[in-house]
């Protein structure tokens, strides 16, 4: 069992009977000791896609997945071809199934990420908890601070914004923790 | 036949919890002449705010609602009741199990809804309505109260701000309800009400009150705020009933006062602070000035929640008037000394009384509460 708090992009749960891919999950305090998890969810059996909201504690039966390791080979308009690193085949995905990851998804990514797989068919993927990813644009550092308390927006070679430290300058390698909408961890050793 | 409402109410700390749901259950009686069971856990809350309520009866009707005791024990005590139409959680509390269960194997599933806190938040507006599929295949539906036409609405009787307008223009009525509690505030003094939680920076603010050039009569429901106005005042005791003096300000407790008299009470005030929820929008609709003293969350959720709501009210008002008002919330609920902002705020009092007028107006275009959960049931059947 799962509970609604703990539900993510990638889970599947199974509600009356059909496997429900979450492909989006936002988590709100919403009152005295009560929060709630929006998901955007979709049907694997039909495709049908829709909005639910579960209380933090509510509790889902999840359905087991089979992981498999795999990286990008290549994107093609809307269409994300995986590769598996063990036996080399190909699965595609669509932008919509990796939405709540695409931000940091990049032509040319080495990431090893995790794909999710149900009954033999790519779901999603995973990235892991830490990547690396080049700045492609900030500007000056205003204040010249060095603490990295004070943050400014810096923009990635695919365009996702995200706020960084004052002293990060265009090129340098940032590392980026992808959970939760993903945030700026610290440059890069 | 009348559509019938189960409402449950787990009452937590204080009376907010009991105080909406027996407000939304009796509205739902008067104006939607729907049948309402309305089951709470703590009947002793319930009793202070409907006096002529038995805190010991497992069933009792008061205004046309049923209220059941909702045993702690349900599974043991519990005898199986008709399933109604529409089952109503508030505030996410949680339905028995057993009630669940007979849910789920009911011919005739009701609806179900889970009656959610209140927050002028953004995230509200893409949550409200939405259905939460729960393991068992039942659906339950997150209804949001709210301030924009995107969400449920505040909970609003009919005739409401016409009655208090009413009220307000009419010095007799006002006079004779002010008798009624023993209120009787010197002729030129302002009427205000508090009604918080405890609050470290509270002595600041009577300091000022005490301190301004206008005399202030300041009126204390008797509640958790009642120790800070004590040690204040430096009485051993202080009871409902106590009246004490200082220079410019005059203190008095009230006893706990029903929902109709509260309002009332907000109605005669020129300014109020009110805290929680329930007491948060009945003030909204005195149409007068407030402080609103938000409950406190875990991770301090809760100043989200105050922000939004002040970025929400404040649109109209001139920036100084912006600065002074969001000052005194922050500081109030900050726990912090409040004699910077207050004076500012005092600077803008005019301006603030007419705004607070014209929110409630602007609020009261929208759909009230209570009849966007009857119109989301008709749709839903």
């Amino acid at each position: 069992m799962k509970t609604g708090k703990e539900l993510k992009p990638g889970t599947v749960i199974k509600l009356e009977n059909d496997p429900w891919l979450v492909q989006k999950a936002e988590f709100t305090k919403s009152g005295r000791n009560s929060a709630i998890m929006k998901t955007k969810l979709k049907n694997l059996l039909t495709g049908y896609k829709t909005e639910i909201v579960y209380s933090a504690d509510d509790k889902l039966e999840d359905v087991i997945l089979d992981r498999k390791e795999a990286t990008l080979s290549f994107i093609s308009g809307d269409t994300y071809t995986f590769m598996d690193t063990t036996d080399y085949t190909m699965y595609e995905l669509n932008a919509e199934d990796i939405e709540a990851v695409l931000p940091f998804v990049e032509e040319g990514m080495t990431d090893v990420c995790e794909a999710i797989f149900f009954e033999d068919r790519l779901v999603s993927v995973e990235l892991p908890t830490t990547i690396v990813r080049t700045v492609d644009y900030t500007e000056g550092s205003a204040r010249g601070d060095t603490s990295g308390k004070v943050m400014k927006p810096a923009k990635l070679a695919n365009g996702t914004e995200l706020q960084v430290a004052d002293f990060i300058e265009i090129g340098d390698k940032i590392e980026i923790d992808t959970r939760e909408g993903g945030s700026y961890k610290g440059r890069a050793k | 036949m009348k559509a019938s409402w189960d409402i449950f109410c787990s009452v937590v700390d204080n009376f907010g919890d009991v105080g909406v749901t027996f407000r939304l259950a009796r509205q739902l009686v008067a104006e939607h002449h729907l049948q309402v069971r309305l089951w709470i856990d703590d009947l002793n809350a319930f009793a202070r705010l409907c006096p002529g309520a038995d805190p010991l009866a497992d069933q009792q009707v008061q205004d046309g609602v049923i209220v059941c005791r909702w045993p702690k024990e349900w599974s043991k005590t519990w005898q199986p009741v008709d399933l109604p139409d529409v089952v109503v959680e508030a505030f996410a509390c949680r339905l028995p199990p057993d009630y669940i269960e007979a849910m789920h194997g009911a011919e005739k599933r009701p609806l179900w809804f889970n009656l959610e806190y209140l927050s002028a938040e953004d995230w509200v507006s893409g949550c409200h309505g939405l259905p939460s599929i729960q393991s068992s295949g039942l659906r339950k539906y997150f209804f949001f109260p709210g301030f924009t036409e995107k969400t449920g609405g505040l909970l609003r009787e009919a005739g409401l701000i016409e009655k208090r307008q009413a009220f307000q223009v009419n010095p007799a009525a006002r006079h004779s309800f002010l008798r009624r509690l023993n209120i009787m505030p010197h002729a030129e003094a302002r009427l205000m009400s508090l009604f918080a939680y405890e609050h470290a920076g509270l002595g600041s603010w009577l300091d000022c009150l005490a301190q301004a050039d206008r005399k202030t009569h300041l009126l204390v429901p008797e509640g958790r705020i009642l120790g800070d106005v004590q040690r204040w005042l430096g009485v051993e005791e202080l009871k409902a009933g106590a009246v004490h003096g200082r220079d410019a300000l005059t203190i008095q407790v009230l006893p706990f006062v029903r929902q109709e008299d509260y309002d009332q009470l907000l109605w005669c005030c020129d300014f109020n602070v009110v805290r929680g929820e329930d007491s948060f929008v009945r003030a909204q609709w005195a149409g007068q000035p407030l402080i609103w003293h938000i409950y406190e969350q875990d991770d301090d959720a809760h100043w989200a929640k105050l922000d939004a709501f002040l970025e929400l009210y404040m649109a109209g008002l001139s920036e100084l008037a912006q600065q002074a008002l969001t000052e005194v919330w922050h500081s109030w609920n900050g726990g912090k000394a409040m004699t910077h902002g207050w004076n500012a705020l005092e600077q803008h009092t005019d301006e603030l009384a007419a705004h607070a007028e014209r929110w409630c107006l602007e609020q009261a275009l929208q759909e009230d509460l209570t009849t966007a959960l009857v119109r989301f049931y008709q749709s839903w059947i």
